[in-house]
């Protein structure tokens, strides 16, 4: 509740250039400290703080000013990534940094495709439904997509999805919020292909709005999405919930990046050491709960680096599952060359369409679970990348195949990423940050069920991009999206978080984001890792309501 | 100052010979803030403040055949080097490093010692004396992970060449007007943004294809 002799005034930046006044909550024993502003955090702050808790939303990155600090250009945008040092390695090492890891306020909502998939009441119950895979914890989730899906509906609405007014996969579902985007030449490319191969495909709901909707606008289709979005059409956390949220009255904190949870003598947490850029030492914010919504890299360390005599493992680990079950999304692109332009830099990189023909058990294909086949749209430098890392190109013929950039067009799989114990974040022996504290050490390898899924994907993706009139079919290996790490369940055993992300050892202990999957779905996880979040939001104010906080 | 080259080896042929992005610099399509990080790249090229002269010798040689530019005089060149040299000295990194890997600046500095270490190993001189065959012979090798020289047993070649290496010479060629120019690259169009998206569709801000 409010203490007016203690509260100081802050200003943020608002979404259209002006500051907004906020509360200062640094001196409080708030009710919540969240650590991380993305997906997860973002919305948990801002519907926690509309519930009357007082939230402090701890960011290692900066509170960004949409009209100043994004640039339409690929190089520029560096600083929305989290380029701190992480070490990968196992046998298919990730790719982290501007692949899948945000830094600033909003997090990676600030530079992901916005591709808002639900994942199907399947995803919830793959263990009963595909049977046990050697090698792999495959598992039922301790959720429902009956539990999530009013939240689906509540993010759609909060996000403003834009979609098509009929959605073929997945549980049948009202209209969208808006209207679907217009289809740009990879999208063209992509249907003309499945409808000559009879592969249904449909338009793609994204995170990006198709008509105004109260202060922003709609897309003008610069496609610079992945860079930040200098218009506001896109619906990152940053203008959408953190605005909710510091309306409501919860300060979010920038530049300070959490090195420690701290406890009490009865093992309930009590609060987070962080450092502020800048500043010399450690500051408290103390705290009656904690979430931590850092994603599945930060979030482990943290709870790792959070070690005391009583907890010499890190916190929540009793179970030694902390940075366990680490999962990615295979992500292989595939390219052709076409006669037409294309111009693979205009609109958002979804393009448009969207096939989840393949996101299920298919029979006699030698694996489980599926994919989706999804547009992408790299801009000059991304696609040099893909050269590189796809065909060995360098030298002349590199720059010489650059000249036909134009003439591109290319198609990607999601897919589903068995969890395999082996593949994990810890701390590395050796390497520390500046502060001196242990760095994440990311170890991953694809699962032979994996393999099997990606090379089919590949093959359907160029059965597609042939039948569309393409030549010179090529693909380069790629993964996207992270989660796991701290998967979510029933028992204490098997699990670090219940169904409604509290922690089994420490009950005033949250995590909320994609590191509590425990699988990995088939489909892109950012409204799946929102939805949670927004029920695990309504879940505290009724334990709250009941005296069960 | 070297002067361009000709011959068949040495062309780039652009569709869009008249397409100069930077002509776009007062228009819808640029911002301040686009204006302003464009202008720093063109402007201000940093000075080299990490790597030794020597380095700088070699670093350039190899640099130039990841991404040849014999069709441009010295002073025409999209500079590389200097932002190499600048992510070092600043060392600032990208977010992951494959565990094979030393931390970045050890990385670079004996991937060019290697480099030289290979050149030596199959002509008896520095790699950047040696003609562009033999040097794209040395990189090849690099490439594939089997380079001669005691440097590359404690550093995967292959690693650094194809996730280090040639990454960052894109991530700054292509970064240039000059390189947007010669592929149809757009860029940026802030707050314009574009109205003929589908394939075939050129909006009159466009690239306007020239020629072949």
């Amino acid at each position: 509740m409010a203490r007016p002799d203690t509260d100081r005034t802050l200003t943020a930046p608002g979404i259209h250039g002006e500051r907004v006044s906020m509360r200062d909550r640094s001196r409080e024993d708030v009710d919540f400290c969240i650590v991380g502003a993305g997906a997860g955090g973002g919305v948990l702050g801002a519907k926690l703080a509309e519930a009357g808790f007082s939230v402090a939303i701890l960011e290692a990155g900066e509170h960004w000013d949409p009209t100043k600090d994004f640039v339409s250009d690929e190089r520029a945008a560096s600083k929305l990534f989290w380029t701190d040092e992480r070490i990968t390695g196992g046998e298919h090492p990730v790719e982290l940094g501007s692949n899948n890891s945000g830094r600033g306020v909003g997090g990676s909502t600030v530079h992901y495709s916005m591709v808002a998939l639900r994942a199907h009441p399947e995803d919830f119950r793959r263990r009963s439904l595909d049977g046990a895979v050697p090698g792999t914890g495959l598992t039922d989730w301790p959720l429902t997509f009956d539990d999530l899906e009013p939240y689906y509906d509540e993010v759609e609405e909060a996000l403003q999805i834009a979609g098509p007014t009929w959605y073929p996969w997945g549980r049948r579902r009202q209209r969208y919020p808006q209207r679907e985007h217009q289809l740009n030449a990879c999208a063209n490319i992509m249907v003309r292909g499945c409808m000559r191969l009879g592969i249904p495909v449909a338009p793609c709901p994204i995170a990006t709005l198709s008509a105004p909707h109260v202060d922003r606008p709609p897309c003008v289709y610069r496609g610079l999405c992945n860079y930040g979005c200098t218009t506001n059409a896109k619906s990152s956390t940053l203008v959408t919930y953190i605005p909710r949220a510091i309306q409501a009255g919860a300060e979010v904190r920038p530049l300070s990046m959490a090195a420690q949870i701290t406890h009490d003598a009865h093992g309930r947490v009590d609060g987070v050491l962080y450092f502020k850029q800048g500043q010399e030492g450690l500051h408290r914010q103390r705290a009656k709960h904690v979430v931590v919504a850092g994603y599945a890299v930060e979030m482990p360390r943290l709870l790792l680096n959070s070690v005391s005599p009583r907890f010499p493992n890190g916190l929540a680990n009793s179970s030694g599952l902390v940075g366990k079950f680490f999962m990615v999304q295979p992500s292989h692109q595939v390219y052709a060359k076409f006669p037409d332009r294309i111009n693979q830099y205009k609109a958002p990189p979804p393009g448009g369409a969207i096939s989840e023909h393949f996101n299920r058990t298919m029979p006699d294909v030698g694996f489980i679970c599926g994919y989706v086949i999804e547009v992408i749209g790299p801009h000059a430098v991304e696609f040099a990348e893909r050269l590189i890392g796809g065909r060995g190109l360098w030298g002349a013929a590199l720059r010489r195949e650059m000249l036909d950039y134009n003439y591109f067009s290319g198609l990607a799989m999601v897919g589903e990423c068995m969890p395999q114990r082996t593949n994990e974040v810890k701390l590395h022996a050796t390497e520390r940050d500046r502060h001196g504290l242990p760095v994440a050490h990311v170890l991953f390898g694809y699962h032979e069920n994996d393999r099997r899924l990606m090379a089919h994907a590949r093959g359907k993706i160029e059965d597609i991009l042939k039948a569309a009139g393409g030549s010179d079919v090529w693909d380069a290996p790629r993964t996207a999206h992270l989660m796991g790490t701290c998967r979510m369940g029933v028992s204490p055993d098997d699990s670090i978080v219940n169904a409604d992300c509290r922690s089994h050892d420490i009950p005033n202990l949250f995590i909320c984001d994609g590191s509590v999957f425990p699988t990995s779905t088939g489909v892109n996880p950012s409204i799946t890792i929102q939805a949670i979040a927004a029920r695990t939001a309504d879940r505290i104010r009724d334990m709250a309501r009941r005296g069960e906080l | 100052m070297s002067a361009p080259q000709s011959g068949e080896e040495n062309r780039f042929p652009t569709r869009y010979p008249h397409f100069n992005v930077l002509d776009k610099w007062a228009t819808p399509d640029w911002d301040d803030q686009t204006r302003e990080a464009i202008r720093q790249r063109l402007e201000n090229v940093p000075p080299i403040r990490f790597l030794t002269p020597a380095e700088v010798t070699t670093l350039e040689a190899i640099v130039e055949r990841i991404l040849p530019q014999p069709d441009r005089s010295a002073g025409a060149k999209i500079p590389i080097v200097p932002w190499i040299d600048k992510k070092l000295f600043d060392d600032a990194r990208d977010g992951y490093r494959q565990d094979v890997l030393p931390p970045q600046r050890q990385s670079w500095r004996s991937a060019i010692a290697g480099v030289d270490e290979t050149a030596q190993v199959f002509f008896g001189a520095p790699f950047h004396e040696l003609d562009a065959p033999s040097q794209d012979m040395i990189l090849k090798r690099v490439a594939q992970g089997d380079p001669p020289g005691e440097i590359w047993r404690r550093l995967p070649s292959h690693v650094f060449f194809s996730k280090v290496l040639a990454i960052e010479v894109v991530k700054i060629y292509y970064a240039h007007p000059a390189a947007w120019n010669e592929i149809g690259y757009h860029g940026p169009s802030s707050p314009r943004g574009y109205s003929r998206i589908w394939d075939g569709g050129v909006d009159s801000w466009d690239a306007q294809v020239e020629g072949p």
